[in-house]
């Protein structure tokens, strides 16, 4: 009999296993990152999220122009931390949630500042992670 | 009552389980959107952050009107699942790969479009749940 099945190298398991380990550390990180942020400058702005969603941004940007470009990663760990640390990390509904509860506490210029400024920021940090990877020596 | 878990430790598995569940869901679901459209444009992570908004107005709102009363599920569901499922990260990434292929329009269209249907979403999520709760 093969015990093909039964090696931890069963492609079919080591992607989700691979993506889950990810997740739990991008989303206990978020978690703890939004209560610390909370706690440390107050919840007039959503720092946390705003914060993590740019990091995670440029970290994203660095490391698949990395990936990319200029070194071998294993596919185990680039679903380790792009699908899984990363996009567990980074949020979209909670930054459309928070842009929502702004509206009520804030004014226009500070919501469209969170609103529209993640995205223009999110992406502009993502080129300068991505250049940084290209300008390593 | 026995405490089989600390109870320091019930929310980050509630974190964790939801995590689990909803990175998983964005990366099977992003494989079979983009077998099904192809990859001329990042359908899946669009659609899965469109659906996640409005998943996130609807359970907020239920929390805040105190039909969901357990903060260990409100974790789970919130921070855990729909904080994972969607991604920003992705979402950055997508329109940056757009704008590279030369395709300006088709980035413009990604990058505001999960922005400003997003909002729309998360204000039809919110609406579905007043209406049921």
């Amino acid at each position: 009999m093969r015990q093909k099945q039964l090696r931890s190298n069963n492609p079919n398991l080591r992607a989700p296993l691979a993506i889950s380990f990810g997740a739990i550390a991008g989303a206990l990180s978020r978690y703890y990152l939004t209560l610390g942020f909370n706690q440390w400058l107050g919840t007039a702005f959503p720092f946390g999220t705003f914060f993590i969603n740019l990091s995670g941004a440029f970290v994203m940007g660095f490391f698949t122009t990395l990936a990319l470009e200029r070194t071998v990663i294993s596919p185990d760990l680039r679903l380790i931390i792009a699908v899984g640390f990363l996009g567990a990390y980074t949020t979209f509904s909670s930054y459309q949630l928070d842009a929502e509860k702004l509206l009520t506490i804030a004014n226009l210029g500070i919501t469209s500042l969170y609103w529209i400024g993640s995205a223009m920021f999110g992406v502009l940090c993502l080129q300068l992670g991505s250049y940084l990877a290209r300008r390593l020596p | 009552m026995i405490n089989i878990v600390d109870p320091q430790l019930i929310s980050p598995l509630a974190v964790s389980f939801g995590a689990i569940l909803g990175a998983l869901s964005r990366y099977y679901l992003t494989i079979g959107i983009a077998q099904w459209l192809g990859t001329n444009f990042p359908y899946g992570t669009f659609m899965i952050n469109l659906s996640g908004s409005l998943l996130m107005g609807f359970f907020a709102t239920l929390a805040i009107e105190r039909v969901i009363t357990s903060s260990e599920l409100q974790l789970l569901i919130t921070t855990g699942f729909l904080g994972s499922y969607t991604t920003f990260s992705t979402y950055a990434l997508d329109t940056s790969v757009l704008l590279r292929s030369g395709s300006q329009k088709k980035a413009m269209f990604y990058w505001l479009g999960s922005v400003v249907f997003g909002g729309i979403c998360l204000e039809i999520g919110i609406a579905l749940a007043k209406v049921i709760g």
